[in-house]
């Protein structure tokens, strides 16, 4: 207590010292080509959708040419497609979201005990998300189709049917959920390795004299230890998952009828297809918007959760 | 011989104008010493094609002009286009437009003006612009304003396999055939033929799917009925009685398909007809050569292939334009250049050219009344001259408009609805028609 008390006194009493001139700006000039480019790749691409969301753009120069408030917000309010592409994107997240987690987590619990070639099974995983998600969606959507699908095939052989995986509403959303599972559980499995690995042994140790048994271990030591990896990798896949249009476009094209159209192919479609450049950039303010505020949740839970454990 | 002095100045002034004239030509297409370099943006499709095979022969005329053709993949060709033409120091010389897109370069202001006097002084006396059928050069029409000549030019066509219609003992199709005969044949159609208890042939494939190419088999159905896609004023006019029973129709062709067949696109149903599995493939003309001749990529031949109109309306027959024009940017500093090579390949010669070497349709009259150098293409250009009749008489084509793509967009959103089952051809076409003119306004 003294001790400490004394510190804080050798704090209050340290002169303070006005940073001079020459050093404030040799510090600035060390900052400022990040900030630049900073500046350049994200504020600059930011600002100017935010911008032309406020605007008419003019076709013939590709500006903004007239500010038109908040009507291109109020058209993106009124139109039926934004709404369903949100509600398809809700859709996928809700499924994709938990099966991958548990999917990742699960298979890295599975393969976390000491084998030969575990090493290469590793490695094995990282060939989905290596793959161009354009090419993987058209690679599924063949093994997919019921006319010559390799799926079907092996589906028919064990007599179960002949599903129509791209042309019932509710399977393509099952077949998006599926392939973006394909491509990223593997990442999630890669982290929650690393992170098991990490684990204290002495821990488990403890907790081997004490007599615990295989669930109690996982359930009452590995889980809670887990928790902070567990959200923040949630956190990382909710960003990369509400992204996700390349492997819709692929292999489902968004449909059929607007079954899978989820919102950011949707965005794409209405900026680079029909051109509503001004109407899109107020889709993706919307989105942005909601996404910050739905990562900011998810951040608060995150710490919560950390600090319960 | 008495020479005056003036007549000896005339002389001279006339020829150093001439000079001067040629000159300037040569400089406006190169010279040995100093050629020109002219860029062009193009469908990836066929870009490659072009600069391998077609520019080398370009060269031959033109040995001054260097041509540079960057392939962009469909979906991005017209934003890129836009962003190009319009930037401050565009690029591209030369713009390959597809057949709804011109309205829109045009409205930018960024298209050159072929028929106006720069590019009339830049013109050989035999390039024949009523040569072309009407259909076609019209694709690349705008208020009255001649931007582009066709260069690419496709027609939805009706495939046949005609194994498969004797097979099921049915008379091949002709020209002639109604949407009537067509549905009445079509359960026929659907066979199994290795006699395992599943079907294995089908009548139809084609554009099933959430694609912007989607809605032209049902507008083709509805053109052929005397349906419209606009009033003349602008306005939605495809909700009414004849376009959605041409939606049903084009639904109902679903029960002749494959298995999957909703998903189906361009290329599901090209696979499915070039192994032989369906009778019938509505699809885009250009595609027969690798359908019917090429071993490499089809197992069926010349002979059991057959190409015409698609089946007859109540008005007529039906075929859907689809021409690739090339335009060129008036900010271009290589017009002339640019403008010699879009002359070459679209005149008389080149436009025959195009057609024997590369397999490319073309636009012209004389090239479609001659006898093509390859044997298959002779019923193409019988199919392609039945076609661009009925397609200029029902006007088959997408909307024109400068907001064309936004309305094929919606169209294709509604359309694709109503195949998948999610809402009635009712509900798609008058929701369709509330879109399309919100987008017009």
């Amino acid at each position: 207590m003294a001790v400490e008390t004394a510190m804080k006194g050798a704090r209050k009493a340290r002169p303070r010292k006005t940073v001079p001139m020459i050093d404030w700006l040799t510090r600035w000039s060390f900052m400022m080509p990040a900030i630049v480019i900073l500046l350049a790749v994200l504020a600059y691409p930011i600002l100017y959708t935010l911008e032309i969301s406020f605007s008419s753009l003019d076709l013939g120069s590709f500006t903004a040419n007239e500010w038109v408030g908040w009507e291109n917000y109020g058209d993106v309010l009124k139109d039926r497609g934004f709404w369903n592409a949100m509600k398809v994107t809700g859709i996928y997240l809700a499924w994709a979201m938990p099966i991958q987690m548990i999917l990742g987590f699960g298979i890295a619990y599975l393969i976390n005990a000491e084998w030969k070639g575990r090493g290469v099974v590793r490695a094995l995983f990282l060939i989905p998300m290596v793959v161009a998600p354009v090419v993987a969606g058209g690679i599924w959507r063949m093994m997919l189709d019921p006319l010559w699908g390799l799926v079907n095939y092996l589906l028919g052989l064990l007599g179960l049917g002949n599903p129509d995986w791209l042309g019932n509403p509710t399977l393509a959303m099952a077949t998006l959920v599926i392939i973006d599972t394909w491509r990223w559980t593997p990442f999630v499995v890669l982290i929650a390795t690393a992170a098991l690995m990490a684990l204290p042994k002495d821990v488990f140790e403890a907790a081997d004299i004490d007599g615990a048994n295989w669930w109690t271990k996982l359930w009452s030591i590995t889980v809670p230890l887990l928790v902070p990896i567990i959200a923040a990798t949630f956190v990382v896949r909710w960003l990369g998952a509400v992204k996700m249009f390349d492997i819709a476009l692929a292999a489902t094209r968004g449909g059929p009828g607007d079954a899978t159209n989820v919102i950011n192919l949707y965005i794409y479609e209405q900026a680079f297809r029909s051109l509503r450049f001004a109407e899109s950039a107020a889709m993706a303010v919307i989105v942005l918007v909601m996404t910050m505020m739905l990562t900011g949740l998810f951040l608060i839970g995150t710490r919560k959760l950390e600090d319960n454990y | 011989m008495k020479i005056r002095i003036h007549e000896l100045l005339a002389g001279a002034a006339l020829a150093g104008a001439l000079s001067f004239g040629l000159s300037a030509h040569a400089e406006g297409l190169g010279t040995p010493d100093d050629p020109v370099e002219i860029h062009m943006l193009a469908n990836e499709a066929f870009a490659n094609q072009w600069q391998q095979n077609m520019v080398p022969e370009f060269n031959k005329a033109y040995p001054n002009i260097k041509v540079v053709i960057d392939g962009v993949p469909y979906s991005e060709l017209l934003a890129k286009s836009l962003l190009d033409a319009t930037g401050p120091d565009p690029r591209y010389d030369i713009l390959i437009a597809d057949d709804p897109w011109v309205p829109q370069l045009a409205e930018a202001g960024v298209l050159l003006d072929l028929k106006g006097d720069e590019v009339a002084g830049w013109t050989a006396d035999d390039y024949e612009w009523d040569d072309f059928y009407a259909a076609p050069l019209a694709a690349s029409e705008w208020k009255d304003v001649q931007y582009g000549v066709p260069l690419r030019s496709n027609l939805l066509l009706m495939f046949v396999n005609k194994s498969i219609y004797e097979a099921a003992d049915l008379p091949a199709p002709t020209p002639e055939l109604t949407w009537e005969d067509y549905l009445e044949q079509a359960p026929k159609l659907v066979m199994d033929r290795d006699g395992n208890g599943q079907a294995d042939t089908w009548a139809i494939d084609t554009y099933f799917t959430r694609d912007a190419l989607t809605p032209t088999i049902w507008q083709t159905i509805m053109n052929s009925n005397g349906g419209k896609l606009l009033t003349d004023d602008g306005k939605a006019a495809f909700n009414d009685e004849t376009g959605v029973e041409a939606l049903k129709t084009h639904i109902k062709l679903l029960d002749f398909a494959p298995p999957g067949a909703v998903s189906h696109g361009f290329n599901e149903s090209l696979q499915a007809f070039r192994q032989g599995q369906t009778a019938t493939m509505f699809m885009w003309g250009s595609v027969f050569k690798g359908t019917a001749v090429s071993p490499e990529t089809t197992t069926l031949t010349p002979d059991e292939v057959g190409i015409q109109i698609m089946p007859v309306g109540s008005k007529t027959g039906g075929a859907h334009r689809g021409i690739w024009s090339g335009t060129i940017n008036n900010k271009s500093e290589n017009r002339q250049a640019a403008w010699a090579l879009l002359e070459w390949l679209s005149s008389k010669e080149g436009e025959q050219w195009h057609a024997n070497t590369l397999g490319v349709f073309p636009a012209r009259k004389s090239t479609l009344d001659s006898t093509p150098d390859s044997e298959w293409m002779a019923p193409v250009f019988v199919a392609l001259k039945n076609g661009y009749s009925v397609a200029g008489e029902g006007g088959m084509w997408r909307p024109r408009t400068p907001k064309s793509d936004a309305v094929q967009q919606v169209l294709a959103d509604e359309v694709a609805r109503a195949i998948a089952g999610q809402i009635t051809p009712e509900e798609a076409l008058d929701t369709a028609a509330d879109r399309v003119n919100d987008v017009l306004n």
